[in-house]
Formats: structure tokens, C-alpha cells, sequence
């Protein structure tokens, strides 16, 4: 570098006055375009309903800033396309930061304070590193190219499971002209942008501090090789770099003033979306507010500022398309596009000055950008997409919001507001007696207390499925009998236990999930107990991250995890090890809701089960299709269910023996799946109690038990 | 206008009930409390016919019972009732549906009605008297078992549709005030929500007493009846038998059967 001390560019070398006028005079427009198209975006966002975030500022930027700089939630389940899309965005951002680095110098710095730093050594890596970077972007940019047109992965389909081929929102071929003329909008700035370059340097190859030190920026030196070779004059290159001097800057800054009214905004939707995340977002659905006369979503405007921008933030990458149940089985549901459609409302309807008329703002139907009710019912709320979504869109409290005006409505399958009815009447969704929540327990030679009445250890939330269903009862008195011989004391609330509620608020009938809540809460404060422990991963999840919302912080449990601490304590040996081949299913409350994933597995290990991981395991556990409610609507006949599809998977696992389930709804759902699939006597379906109790064998004293 | 649904809160058994001491009842606590079913149905279709209309009717739901009772009529406030009535007195207890009618009806005089909706019967008792014999008790026109209902507000008649047996339909022109009796399946009652049902709990229920209504306990309970239950009791249960063996052994089995239920010797 020595000897080059005073190497610089020269901006805006060989133009005229006027031309830089010009040129600032459309640099200040695109910004001022840029502004207002913010202002227009913002003035959207505010016009959604309010909501305060929780946490800190601080936690919020550091979250946000990992997500975004390290691209992890963009890697997820395609690597490739999170690979390509680091190289873009660091390759823009260093060029950004470049151009923002000369702006610094030329219109504040030196102006002002007269300071000057771009030149010399700063200048020559600074050319360097943005050459890395342009091909960087270049890079990530023709392999998205790739993907788009020619290895085409069925997420990018824009194709809709809810609407048929004809309706005039069917597959937005709108969508597919955009992201092309981003694409290519971007190659061209950066081409073009080194084709300036190589023909700066042909232009000024007579001045050596420019020639000399042309490798430091080694696409523009090969290209002006290349330009060279090619009989080019510096004359010639003059006239060329000055023509594309003006295209590139032109270009770029039509694509700064496009930013808030293209998918380009995701730059800052995306990041702004992550930014407000909230973690347990599915997990804890929101309340009603007081103040609020209607229950949930009817208008666009009654979606929080904070959905609005979630809105903005989707990138159509299909993440959550790919990954939802429903979809997969052939539902009139793609998450994505629930999304897409409510962003293309809230487009049309609050992006100009005034608001229309509120009937010009109701989201449910079937026109173009409204939801259709059998769309929101076909949900199962399993997490799937809010789990995979890189820019931390949350579907599931969005579409659970909109149900909860369905449910005012009494919009649903008459069999679920039968339910609904059912579980309001006696507290249980079978339809059964309240006397008889605790009737499993007499099949069983003890006693099991009654935690309404004597103080116990442990409390166990048994649960609807648990409670009622003959097949889940056998599983319950095992775990009961495991439970004493390795001296737990523990009770249950008999009759005074209702429906835990996960799955009725899920269903969107807020009100009878207030109901169900309370009263559980009240039984439970009545009774003394140190912590909770249940087998059904729904009350799992509610009674966890809900019911602190009601004023009830319990400690509470999965059996899985009480159960491998009484292994560690030596309650439980192992004298008869499984050799089974086994499969474990996650399930969507106990494993992505609650990261439950290790405990099964070490449970399994312990019992010396051999584990065969299915394709879809832990966070990306295919969900059996009875979440959201959706146990009490009959699935469509003739139609593939999610159980189904899962059965299919496993039965691919060659010699297979037990599909294990830790869940009493995966019990009902998948054995029901294993006789209809046609793989009975294939393999087996068992809780993972039923695997613990083969393992440890009866002893004689207690061979009465079941 | 005014529309008056007769509404009844009506018990179902819970598992394992009782027949009360004097064995004319059921143990009250071992019953499950609900609103008739049909009684969904006529609250309905004056819901209908108010939402239909746009203003100007009042749907008004009166209830013979206890103040339990309270919780269905809060339903049908949550369905879209305005008003709810409740009558009750210790001296109604042991009513037959005569009695209950007489109720209704100078519960119908009070409230003037254009129309007086009931359900076809109550699904616990199946008497499905009360309706007609307050339409009687008033001395205005009445249908039974309505299926299908046609009426503008304002009109001084409506025309409706009634089940007949073996198939057969009957289209009716009635004269208001009339009473109707509505079948189940006239349309598909709305689901009221929870939190609707909460809300509705702000809306006040009217409770009156036998003098509110001008009649005195003779009108009412035992001695305003003439007729009274005797005895309630569950039926010995027939016998099951599960054949087993091969099926020649069954069917030898099932013949001795058949010729034991004729007489004949074995």
C-alpha cells in the first residue's frame, strides 16, 4: 500500500454541476418516497388494536440481533436457501454500510468538520472488502435464481389448499412476477455495479495510483482486463462508466424508495417482527381484554399492531406451508397463506388516509383476502408453523382469535358445539357423570387418595382421556401402580377435577375456558400438594403456561420427567430390558410447546429399547390431528387424516415393533390410525407406561395390581 | 309486539340415582339440570323473527321454577331473550301440567303477547299438555308439534306447517294472539358462549310470586291438580344371555330358549 498514501475515488469525476444536482435532487426524492411509504406502513400498524409487550427492551434488540446475524431460524429445515440468503444479507449490508460510509465522509464529515478518512489503506480494503461482499450477494442471488427456476421445491407453489384453480386468488401469480423482479433488480445493481468499476479502471488506467492499485478491487481489474482485451479505449470506457454510473445509481434508488411497498420491507418487517416475538406465543394464548365487548378477531383492525406487522413480516418462504398438518393431509388450510390473505386485506383496506366503512373490514368469508370458517377450523394449533416461521409470525394465536368470533357466532360443526355444551354441563367431554372422573381408580387393589381430603405429595391432573376413555384407564392404573410401588404419595381430585381447558380454548370458547380454569384452580387451592404431575401433555401445557394468567403458579410435571428422576433415585430396576425396536412420537404440547423432547427418549433408553427417530421428531413431530379441538370434529371421509399420515411414516422404518406415545389423545388417535392404515399386526402402539411397567415386571407382592 | 317462550328447566338422571323417600321422585340430587330441548327450539324461532324484523318485538321467556331455573333462563337471555320471567312458589311444587298452564296463562294475561311459543313437550316429563292447555286456559287459537313457521310482523294471522302422522303435512292459518306448541328440528338454535351467558347475568330476571300473577296456592300444586304421580320406579330388567360355544351349540342353545318362551317342555 505504500506509496499510494493519497488513492481515492473521486466522486462524481468528470460530471457536470447540473448532473450532481440532479443526482441529489433524485437521491433526496427516493428517500422522501422512502419515508412517506414508511410513514404509510407505520400509520397501517397503528391502526390495529393495542398491545403492550412484555420484557425487557434490552432482551428483545439481543434476541432479535442473534436471530437475524447468526440466520439461524432462516437455516432450519433448508440450509441452502439459509446459506444463500447469509450471503446476500451480508453481502448487502457491507455494501450498504460502504455507501453509507462514503455518504458519511462526502456530505457530513468533510462538509462539516472537514474530516477525511476515504483514502489511502481505508480506501483500498474498503474496495477489497466490498468486492468480497458484491460477490457475496451476486452469489446468493443467482443460487436463489436456482431454486426458483429450475429445482423449484413445492413450498414456493404459491398454489392454495383453501381456494380452487379459477378463483382469482388461487396461486397470485403476482407473487412469483415480484420475487423474479427482486432478484433481478439486485444481480443488476451488482453487476452492474462491477461492470462500472472494471470500466472506471479502463477509463483512468492512465493514472497509475488508480491502475497500480487495481487488484485490491479484483472483479472490477478482471473485468477491465476483460474490457481491455476487448479493444476498449479509455474514451470509450469513459462514456461507459458514465452511463453506467447513472443506471446503477438510478436503479439502487429506485429500489430504496420501492422499499415499503415491496417484499423488500422484509428487511425491516422481518427484523421488527422478531424484535417483538413472543416466546410463548402459542403456548399462552391471550386473554380477552376487559374492555372488549366482542369476543376475537372479526375486523382487520381488531388484529394488534403487533399481528399487523407479523403480517408484513412473511416472506411466502413456506416453512409453515410444508410444515402444517392440516395442509399436508389435504385441508383447506396452508397457514402461509391465512397470512398472505390477511396481509392482503389489511393492504387494500388500511393503507390509504381514511379507513373504509367497518363493513368494508370484516376477515371472515370467502372472498378475496378474508378467511374462510373452514379454514380456521381445520387448524389443529399444533405450533408447527409458529415453531419454523424464521420471522416469528405467530399463526396460531391469530387464527384461535379469529375462531373465538366463530364461536360467538356459533359458527361450528354442530358436534363441537354439542361438546362444547357437554363439557359445559358435566366437565368432561365424554359426556360422563362427574362422580365418575375418578371410577378408574376402583379396578385397582389400593386405595388412591383423594387430594381433596388428606394432604398428598404430588397431585395428579389426570385428565379427561385418562379419566374416561377404557383404553387411556388401563394406562392410568399402571402408571398408579408404578407410582406406589415406588413410593410416591400422591392423590387425585376425583369429581372436584374438570376438563384442564387447553384444547376448549384452543376451540376459541374463551369463556368456557375461563369457566374450566377457575374451577380447577379453585379445586386445586382447596387440596394440599407440593407440585402437579399429569400424563396428558394438554393439561400439561395449559395448567404450565396458562394458569399463572388465573393466578395459579403450580409446579407441575409430564410423567416422563417424574418418572426418569425415580429411575436416577434407584425407585425403579430394570430386570427384564425391552430388545423392542421402537419409534417415538413427540407430542406437539409436550414436545415443541414445552421442549419436553429428552425425557421419553432417556425413559426408552433405560428400558433397553433400540430408538429408530422418525424423519419428523422433536420440534418437527408431525401432530396426530386431534389438537385444537379438532378430537371432536369428525375429519372429512375419504380424506387422508394427520394420524394417518404419520402411521404411514413409521411403517417405513423396517422392523419396526412399537410406535410409542406419551399422550393419552396419541393413544385413541394412533391406534385408531395403525387399524385403518392396514398395519395392524405390523407394530404396535403403546404408551410408554405400558413399555416402563414390561420392563420392571410385577413383583409377587404387588401381582394384584394391574 | 311481543313474543312470550314458555321455557322449562328440565332434570336428566346422573349416573347411580335414587328414587326419593316418599318414592314418587327422583332424588334431587342426583339430577342433571338443563334446558328442554325443545324449548331451544320455540326460543329460536322468536329470536328468528325478532332479528328478522329489525326492532320493534320483544322476546320475553317465562319459566315455571325454582330459582336454579335462573341458569337456563340466563341462557336464553345469552340466545337473545330480553326479558325473563320467573314464577315460583313453594305451593306450586307437585303441579300437573294444568296447573302449570293456569300459571302460564295469567302469566300470558300480564305480559299480552301477540304470540305464545312452547315447546312440543318437556323431554323429562313428556306430558305435552302444558302448551295446549294454556292456549285453552286463555281461550286463544292454538297449533301443536309446529315445523315450519311463516309470519311478517305486523300480520294478524301466520301461517305454519304441522307433522302429522304417516307423513302427512298440514299447512294451518292461525289468528294472533295464538299459541304455538314448536317441534324439534324447526331450525338450528344458535350456541350461546360462554361469555355471552356471563354477560347475560347482568340482565335481571323478574321473579314473581302467586299474587303477582292474581292466583292463590288452591290454583296450584297438589290441590290445584287433579291428577298427581303415584309412584316412580325403574322396571325389572329383562335377562341377557351371551351364547357361547360352536355356533351348532348356540343355535341348540337359542332353540331351548325359544321353545321354553313358547311353553313347551324342554
Amino acid at each position: 500500500m505504500n506509496g499510494h498514501g493519497a488513492v481515492t475515488r473521486i466522486l462524481f469525476e468528470a460530471f457536470t454541476a447540473a448532473e450532481v444536482r440532479l443526482f441529489y435532487a433524485i437521491g433526496y426524492a427516493a428517500i422522501a418516497v422512502f419515508c412517506y411509504g414508511c410513514y404509510v406502513q407505520i400509520r397501517k400498524y397503528r391502526r390495529g388494536a393495542s398491545l403492550a409487550l412484555g420484557g425487557t427492551v434490552g432482551a428483545r434488540l439481543g434476541a432479535m440481533a442473534a436471530a437475524v446475524l447468526s440466520h439461524r431460524t432462516i437455516d432450519r429445515r433448508d440450509p441452502a436457501a439459509g446459506g444463500a440468503h447469509r450471503l446476500i444479507f451480508y453481502g448487502f449490508t457491507l455494501l450498504f454500510i460502504g455507501t453509507a460510509t462514503i455518504t458519511l465522509q462526502v456530505d457530513v464529515l468533510e462538509p462539516l468538520f472537514g474530516i477525511r478518512f476515504w483514502y489511502g489503506d481505508f480506501y483500498l480494503v474498503f474496495s477489497l472488502v466490498l468486492d468480497i461482499a458484491g460477490i457475496a450477494l451476486i452469489a446468493g442471488l443467482l443460487f436463489m435464481m436456482v431454486r426458483r427456476g429450475w429445482l423449484k421445491p413445492p413450498k414456493l407453489d404459491y398454489a392454495r389448499p383453501d381456494r380452487l384453480p379459477g378463483d382469482p386468488d388461487f396461486n397470485r401469480p403476482q407473487y412469483r412476477r415480484e420475487d423474479w423482479a427482486f432478484l433481478w433488480i439486485l444481480v443488476v445493481i451488482g453487476c452492474t455495479g462491477y461492470l462500472l468499476e472494471g470500466a472506471r479502471l479502463v477509463w483512468l488506467a492512465g493514472r497509475p495510483q488508480v491502475w497500480d492499485t487495481r487488484w485490491w478491487s479484483p472483479v472490477g481489474a478482471g473485468l477491465a482486463a476483460a474490457l481491455r482485451a476487448g479493444g476498449m479505449s479509455a474514451d470509450a470506457a469513459g462514456a461507459l462508466r458514465h452511463g453506467l454510473w447513472w443506471f446503477h445509481g438510478l436503479v439502487a434508488l429506485m429500489l430504496i424508495a420501492l422499499i415499503p411497498f415491496t417484499k423488500v420491507k422484509h428487511i425491516f418487517t422481518a427484523a421488527g417482527s422478531l424484535y417483538v416475538r413472543d416466546p410463548l406465543a402459542a403456548q399462552r394464548l391471550p386473554r380477552i381484554p376487559e374492555t372488549q365487548l366482542l369476543p376475537g378477531v372479526a375486523k382487520i383492525t381488531d388484529l394488534t399492531w403487533k399481528q399487523l406487522l407479523n403480517l408484513d413480516a412473511c416472506t411466502k418462504c413456506g416453512r409453515c406451508h410444508e410444515a402444517c398438518p392440516a395442509r399436508a393431509v389435504g385441508a383447506p388450510l396452508s397457514p402461509r397463506d391465512v397470512i398472505l390473505s390477511l396481509r392482503e386485506f389489511a393492504n387494500a383496506a388500511l393503507q390509504y388516509g381514511s379507513l373504509p366503512e367497518a363493513v368494508h373490514l370484516d376477515v371472515h368469508g370467502k372472498a378475496p383476502g378474508q378467511v374462510a370458517m373452514e379454514t380456521l377450523w381445520s387448524c389443529r394449533t399444533c405450533m408447527a408453523c409458529v415453531e419454523i416461521c424464521p420471522v416469528a409470525v405467530e399463526h396460531v394465536p391469530i387464527i384461535v382469535q379469529m375462531r373465538r368470533k366463530l364461536v360467538e357466532d356459533g359458527a361450528m360443526d354442530p358436534l363441537l358445539q354439542k361438546t362444547l355444551q357437554t363439557i359445559h354441563k358435566t366437565g368432561n367431554s365424554f359426556g360422563e357423570s362427574k362422580r365418575k372422573r375418578g371410577a378408574w381408580t376402583k379396578a385397582l387393589p389400593f386405595a388412591v387418595k383423594d387430594a381433596r381430603k388428606e394432604p398428598v405429595d404430588v397431585l395428579w391432573f389426570v385428565g379427561d382421556y385418562a379419566s374416561f376413555d377404557p383404553r387411556n384407564q388401563r394406562v392410568s392404573q399402571t402408571l398408579a401402580s408404578l407410582l406406589r410401588e415406588a413410593g410416591v404419595d400422591f392423590g387425585i381430585l376425583y369429581d372436584g377435577e374438570s376438563n384442564a381447558g387447553n384444547d376448549v380454548r384452543r376451540v376459541g370458547e374463551e369463556g368456557l375456558y375461563e369457566h374450566l380454569a377457575n374451577a380447577n384452580i379453585a379445586a386445586m387451592s382447596a387440596a394440599s400438594f407440593k407440585s402437579v404431575v399429569t400424563t396428558d401433555p394438554h393439561s400439561f401445557n395449559t395448567i404450565r403456561n396458562e394458569y399463572p394468567d388465573f393466578g395459579a403458579k403450580l409446579e407441575i410435571e409430564h410423567y416422563t420427567t417424574l418418572l426418569l428422576r425415580l429411575f436416577a433415585a434407584g425407585k425403579f430396576l430394570v430386570t427384564n430390558p425391552l430388545k423392542l425396536r421402537v419409534t417415538f412420537h413427540d407430542p406437539c404440547h409436550l414436545g415443541r410447546f414445552n421442549k419436553g423432547y429428552d425425557a421419553p427418549r432417556e425413559l426408552l433408553a433405560l428400558l433397553g429399547c433400540e430408538l429408530v427417530e422418525m424423519g419428523r421428531c422433536k420440534a418437527n413431530s408431525f401432530c396426530c390431528g386431534a389438537g385444537g379441538g379438532r378430537i371432536w370434529t369428525p375429519d372429512p371421509v375419504g380424506s387422508e387424516k394427520p394420524a394417518q399420515n404419520r402411521i404411514k411414516e413409521a411403517a417405513a422404518i423396517p422392523g419396526l415393533e412399537v410406535y410409542v406415545v406419551s399422550c393419552p389423545k396419541d393413544l385413541t388417535m394412533f391406534e385408531d390410525a395403525l387399524k385403518t392404515t392396514g398395519n395392524e399386526g405390523r407394530f404396535v402402539v403403546k404408551e410408554l407406561i405400558e413399555l416402563i411397567r414390561e420392563a420392571i415386571p410385577v413383583t409377587r407382592r404387588e401381582e394384584v395390581s394391574v | 309486539m311481543k313474543i312470550l317462550v314458555a321455557v322449562k328447566q328440565v332434570a336428566a338422571l346422573d349416573e347411580d340415582f335414587e328414587i326419593r323417600a316418599d318414592g314418587r321422585d327422583v332424588e334431587p340430587d342426583c339430577l342433571i339440570r338443563d334446558l328442554n330441548e325443545w324449548d331451544d327450539f320455540s326460543l329460536e324461532e322468536a329470536v328468528k323473527i325478532k332479528e328478522a324484523a329489525g326492532g320493534g318485538i320483544e322476546v320475553v321467556v317465562v319459566s315455571v321454577g325454582p330459582d336454579e331455573a335462573d341458569e337456563s333462563l340466563r341462557r336464553c337471555l345469552a340466545k337473545g331473550a330480553d326479558r325473563a320471567v320467573r314464577i315460583w312458589e313453594d305451593a306450586v311444587e307437585g303441579s300437573d301440567p294444568i296447573a302449570i298452564a293456569r300459571i302460564l296463562a295469567a302469566a300470558a294475561r300480564r305480559e299480552a303477547p301477540n304470540f305464545l311459543f312452547a315447546g312440543v313437550q318437556s323431554s323429562d316429563q313428556s306430558f305435552a299438555a302444558t302448551g295446549i292447555a294454556t292456549a285453552g286456559l286463555l281461550g286463544w287459537p292454538h297449533a301443536a308439534v309446529v315445523a315450519k313457521l311463516d309470519f311478517t310482523p305486523g300480520a294478524r294471522t301466520a301461517a305454519l306447517r304441522r307433522e302429522l302422522e304417516g307423513g302427512l303435512l298440514q299447512e294451518v292459518e292461525i289468528e294472533l294472539p295464538a299459541v304455538l306448541t314448536i317441534q324439534a328440528g324447526i331450525n338450528t338454535p344458535r350456541y350461546a358462549s360462554l361469555r355471552s351467558i356471563k354477560q347475560a347475568a347482568a340482565k335481571p330476571i323478574e321473579v314473581l310470586g302467586l299474587a303477582d300473577l292474581r292466583l292463590t296456592a288452591a290454583d296450584v300444586g297438589e290441590s290445584g291438580s287433579l291428577s298427581r304421580v303415584r309412584r316412580m320406579y325403574v322396571p325389572e330388567k329383562g335377562r341377557a344371555v351371551l351364547l357361547e360355544g360352536t355356533p351348532a351349540e348356540q343355535a341348540g342353545q337359542l332353540a331351548a330358549i325359544i321353545r321354553e318362551f313358547k311353553g313347551e317342555a324342554a
